[in-house]
């Protein structure tokens, strides 16, 4: 039995021995929804995660493929590890996170794309509206058979909320293209989003844009040679003569913002009802492009500098002006134009947005309207 | 049979000290595999577990691995008695689904006056469970289809059916227009233990299946019926049992327990109906091992269900404390749920130390498929 | 009308060639009278092998080769656990299922985002290979004497004993064997039809593979038939979301499944739909 004490006693040692480590950093929790390795939103907060580690004097925890209702336990499991900081990147984990928000006032807490908010728990979100806007211009442009493919992941407000400003952005440069949408039904499904784009493909569609976490879309297309925008990573490496643009994100400069401020104490734990961050071009927290600082790709310049449109704003313009223009236009604050300026009516003819009026956060974070130009099931159609 | 000093006999019914002995050797034997996979993860082992048993094995934990237990329990005791008719239902998760949309319609769409909300709301989700456990029955009774398919089927047309609701008529407005229900009203949650997510109601009801379940098997006439028919189908048509209704009751039992696990989650844990895929955390597919480690009996599954709540725990905590991949708990779960059936054909051996005599027995070969062929020489 | 039918055919033979490489595997096993629930992890590891090879050499045909090594390997230690050690085969196939999810996501961090340049095509070798395949494992299965052992070891391993043939050594061979196409079932989806690797990016396609091989009544041709007839489905199931909503049509494949079964044994009475009568049973020498 002596070998049994030994072996007791050092696993006893090397238990207790790494225990007591002081932290001198402050320490922050990421609680993840999918798996880091996923090409698209995990993966966008993980390496924001990365990033703001090696720039911050901070040290961070993560955990991956948390389910929805699990978020309760896996918060409380951080925060024993030390955790000062918690940011639950998942809109299912919003009452979870509430609730831990609630029973402990001394942690400070950050909700992605949420709305519920506590004097310690903040929310935020880098939205992609006007960047989908920006790569509809180039889709009406580009597509020859008059039908622009959208994979959508599910119709929820938020993907309605990006097909809309990608179709109103088709619709400015070509008013009688489509946008065919499909339904995954998943955010993660590569066997789906493969025949919805074959789909899509076989019935004449020539353009495609997606909401999924894979480059699935855009392999398909560009297998086909038919352009596709990336989605959420840079997917241009996917297929590099095909992909025009995308959608790419900077959870990093969000994350940056809020833990500079916890740092330097103006945000503290009794402060934080009211703040909000809905980051956009502008803020640099999203980025029109395939790959990083690249927001077209050249092997489509001079196709979209000979496909001329007429705008009111500017005349006769290219469309590859136009995009800058517009790209220059809600870069630069005060943002000069937002994809969904009234008059905006609905596919059904409904007058959604009046003249003169632009959609406030909330009704783009409850949009359920289809845009004009949109063919396709809509479940829960207005 | 002898192997060295040892004398090994055969038995068919092994002791439960027995049993614990020989599962709690295999439970070590796991680790010490997973240990190789802390080590390549840059993780001394030794470090890990005492990570993990400092994780686990203290009272923080057992709330969590109580609230994962009880949908567990539920499940495991009515696949535990289709087992016992051998009938594979592999469709508890689906049945589950099925509980919690039963549930949310009472919660949110009928008449039931409020002190009457919950138990009506855990009766229609043991129905629904039932149905959809029914189906596969019929099926397999009337068109002789093969209820592995069915149940595997049933699951995914499940899944897309509360997809359907959630996404289309159900859909509340408290969400801005995200896939959820509205909240359940207060009468129609399940009240919580404070401090922990333990819906207490569900846990009881779990416990008194599973006595319930046992008494059934044990003494009654139907019981007496399910055990002839799973273990002797042939001695059961004699006997005059019809084997139809004998599955026809095990099913409704079976489905309806694992709704009622359905109504748990739904009302004790959402307290509304979401994505199907967040609803049972795999509960389903979990209970088939929770009913296969008990062994045909349905207390034991109040021990199995708690046993897979601790190694659920334990891998979160590999997840938290030791940050490594979330896939981590599938490997250890697998290595663990490998060693422990693997260590199977040990409980049915009795091995004594008895070293005066010196005859030798011809020792097994290990690990060919020629083993239970030598082993087997014992057996005739 | 014409568009539609090529166009139907074509996606069934994409999405259906994995799903009938691993179904014609588990059909093998099957009759030898092991049931294998551990298809997915199966595939998920073969798909792992498979990109990791064809990634860092350049050759897709020898990844799936080793796709297959490691599809094999996993199914070994089922067979082990349910052969040797009469272990229970559904819970061995769960906890091979879980492990192989796990490993693969575990081993495969390092090749997450990494693009594949050289990929099979869809409609492959190893399409028409299939379809070779499934008439080959046909004629094996009811017309030669290797035929007979297999689904008499599955049918009446006793009898089979008394034989003088080896009903584990069978069984073996059949479970490994199964392991190995379900292995090249999962390379094709990550070489082939989708191609890249992500965790866990087999998303079930293994359980219909199973599904697939009990349609089948395994029968390896009706199995083709069924992987192929499962793909052209699931791609309508898209395809129709224009006029139908989407999901009555994502349920589609699956209740369809039932209901074909349903009817078939209708048409042919009551019977066991040509299960092996002692699949999912050890077989322990001295009894029966």
């Amino acid at each position: 039995m002596r070998w049994l004490k030994a072996l007791i006693v050092v696993v006893l040692i090397f238990t207790f021995a790494t225990a007591g480590l002081a932290q001198a950093k402050l320490k922050v929790g990421f609680i993840y929804v999918g798996p880091i390795g996923d090409y698209g939103w995990t993966n966008a907060h993980d390496q924001a995660r990365k990033i703001v580690e090696k720039n911050l004097p901070i040290e961070t925890l993560y955990v991956e493929s948390v389910p929805e209702a699990q978020a309760e336990p896996f918060i409380e499991k951080l925060i024993q590890q030390g955790v000062k900081v918690v940011f639950t990147t998942s809109f299912g984990f919003m009452d979870g996170t509430l609730a831990v928000a609630k029973r402990y006032p001394n942690i400070i807490f950050g909700h992605a794309s949420g709305f519920k908010r506590n004097p310690n728990m903040l929310t935020y979100m880098a939205d992609f509206y006007q960047v989908y806007y920006l790569n509809g211009l180039l889709a009406g442009a580009l597509t020859k058979s008059g039908k622009i493919a959208y994979v959508g992941a599910f119709p929820i407000p938020e993907v309605k909320r990006h097909l809309g400003a990608f179709a109103l952005g088709v619709r400015a440069v070509n008013p009688k293209a489509t946008v065919n949408v499909r339904w995954l039904f998943s955010w993660f499904d590569p066997a789906k989003a493969k025949e919805a784009t074959e789909a899509l493909i076989a019935e004449g569609a020539d353009v495609f844009a997606f909401t999924e976490d894979s480059p699935t879309v855009v392999q398909v297309a560009g297998k086909k040679g038919l352009p596709a925008f990336g989605h959420y990573s840079p997917m241009q490496r996917f297929a590099p003569q095909t992909v025009v643009s995308g959608q790419l994100v900077h959870w990093e400069t969000i994350y940056n913002d809020v833990l500079s401020k916890i740092l330097s104490g103006k945000y503290t734990a009794n402060n934080l009802q009211n703040v909000d961050y809905w980051w956009l071009l502008a803020e640099k927290a999203v980025e029109v492009g395939g790959q990083f600082g690249t927001p077209i790709n050249p092997i489509y310049t001079t196709k979209l500098q000979a496909a001329q449109v007429r705008t009111k704003e500017f005349g006769q313009i290219s469309v590859y002006d136009l995009f800058n223009r517009r790209l220059g236009q809600m870069t630069r604050k005060p943002v000069a134009f937002d994809p969904f300026a009234g008059p905006i009516r609905d596919r059904k003819g409904r007058l959604v947005v009046p003249a003169g009026k632009t959609m406030s956060v909330l009704e783009l974070n409850t949009m359920e309207w289809a845009a004009p130009g949109v063919v396709g099931p809509w479940p829960k159609e207005p | 049979m002898r192997i060295g000093p040892l004398e090994v006999e055969r038995r068919n019914v092994p002791p439960w000290s027995w049993t614990l002995a020989v599962s709690i050797l295999a439970i070590l034997v796991a680790l010490g595999l997973a240990g190789v996979i802390f080590w390549s993860y840059g993780v001394s082992p030794l470090h890990a577990y005492g990570v993990i048993i400092r994780g686990t094995l203290n009272p923080r934990a057992l709330p969590e691995i109580v609230r994962n237990m009880i949908p567990l329990l539920l499940a495991g005791v009515g696949l535990v008695l289709a087992f016992r008719a051998l009938f594979w239902n592999i469709g508890a998760e689906g049945q589950i689904l099925l509980g919690a949309t039963a549930a949310t319609w009472v919660a949110l769409y009928s008449p039931v006056p409020d002190p009457l909300k919950l138990p009506a709301m855990f009766a229609a989700g043991f129905l629904g469970g039932a149905a959809w456990g029914l189906i596969p029955a019929v099926l397999k009774l009337r068109f002789s289809v093969n209820e592995v398919i069915s149940t595997l089927m049933m699951n995914y047309i499940a899944l897309y059916l509360v997809s359907g609701l959630v996404h289309g008529p159900w859909k509340g407005n408290e969400m801005r227009g995200f896939a959820f229900t509205d909240a359940f009203p207060r009468a129609a949650q399940i009240p919580l233990i404070p401090g922990t997510r333990i819906h207490w109601i569900t846990l009881l009801l779990g416990v008194a299946l599973a006595i319930g379940t046992a008494f059934l098997l044990k003494r009654t006439r139907a019981g007496f019926e399910i055990r002839v028919q799973g273990e002797n189908p042939e001695a059961a048509r004699y006997a005059g049992i019809d084997p139809v209704r004998t599955l026809l009751v095990v099913m409704f039992i079976a489905g309806g327990t694992a709704g009622l696990a359905g109504v748990g989650e739904a009302a004790g844990i959402h307290r509304r109906l979401l994505d199907p895929n967040q609803i049972s955390l795999g509960f389903g597919y979990a209970a088939i091992i929770v009913a296969w480690l008990a062994r045909g009996s349905p207390l034991a599954v109040l021990v199995t269900s708690l046993f897979l709540g601790i190694i659920f725990a334990s891998g979160d905590v590999m997840r938290v404390a030791l940050q490594m991949p979330a896939r981590v708990t599938d490997v250890f779960n697998g290595l663990i749920l490998f060693c422990l059936i693997g260590s199977e054909r040990l409980l049915y051996w009795r091995v004594r130390w008895l070293p005066e005599r010196t005859v030798r027995g011809p020792a097994p070969e290990a690990g060919t498929g020629r083993e239970a062929t030598g082993a087997s020489g014992s057996d005739s | 009308m014409e568009e539609w039918i090529i166009n139907t055919i074509i996606r069934g033979l994409a999405l259906g060639t994995p799903l009938v490489w691993a179904a014609l595997g588990e059909v093998y096993a099957e009759r030898s009278g092991v049931v294998n629930l551990g298809v997915e992890g199966m595939m998920i590891l073969g798909a792992f092998a498979a990109f990791a090879l064809a990634q860092s050499t350049g050759h897709p045909y020898l990844g799936l080769l080793i796709a297959a090594g490691a599809g094999g390997l996993a199914a070994l230690l089922h067979a082990f656990l349910v052969i040797s050690l009469r272990a229970n085969q559904y819970v061995s196939g769960l906890a091979l299922t879980m492990f192989g999810l796990g490993l693969s996501a575990l081993l495969g961090r390092r090749w997450e985002g990494l693009p594949l340049l050289t990929t099979l095509p869809e409609i492959s070798l190893l399409t028409y290979g299939g379809v070779a395949l499934a008439v080959l494992l046909w004629f094996v299965l009811y017309h030669t004497r290797w035929g007979i052992i297999i689904r008499s070891a599955g049918e009446a391993p006793a009898a089979v004993d008394t034989m003088g043939v080896n009903v584990f050594l069978v069984r073996y061979l059949a479970v490994v064997f199964g392991g190995a196409l379900a292995g090249v079932g999962g390379g094709l989806l990550s070489v082939a039809y989708r191609p890249s690797w992500t965790e866990g990016m087999t998303v079930g396609l293994g359980w219909i593979a199973i599904a697939i091989a009990i349609f089948a009544s395994w029968d390896p041709l009706r199995a083709w038939a069924g992987a192929f007839f499962f793909g052209a489905l699931f791609h309508l199931s898209f395809r129709l979301q224009t006029w139908v909503a989407p999901e009555p049509l994502q349920m589609m494949p699956f209740a369809f499944t039932i209901l074909v079964l349903a009817l078939a044994t209708r048409r042919r009475g009551m019977g066991v739909q040509g299960a092996p009568e002692a699949l999912g049973l050890p077989y322990i020498r001295g009894e029966h």
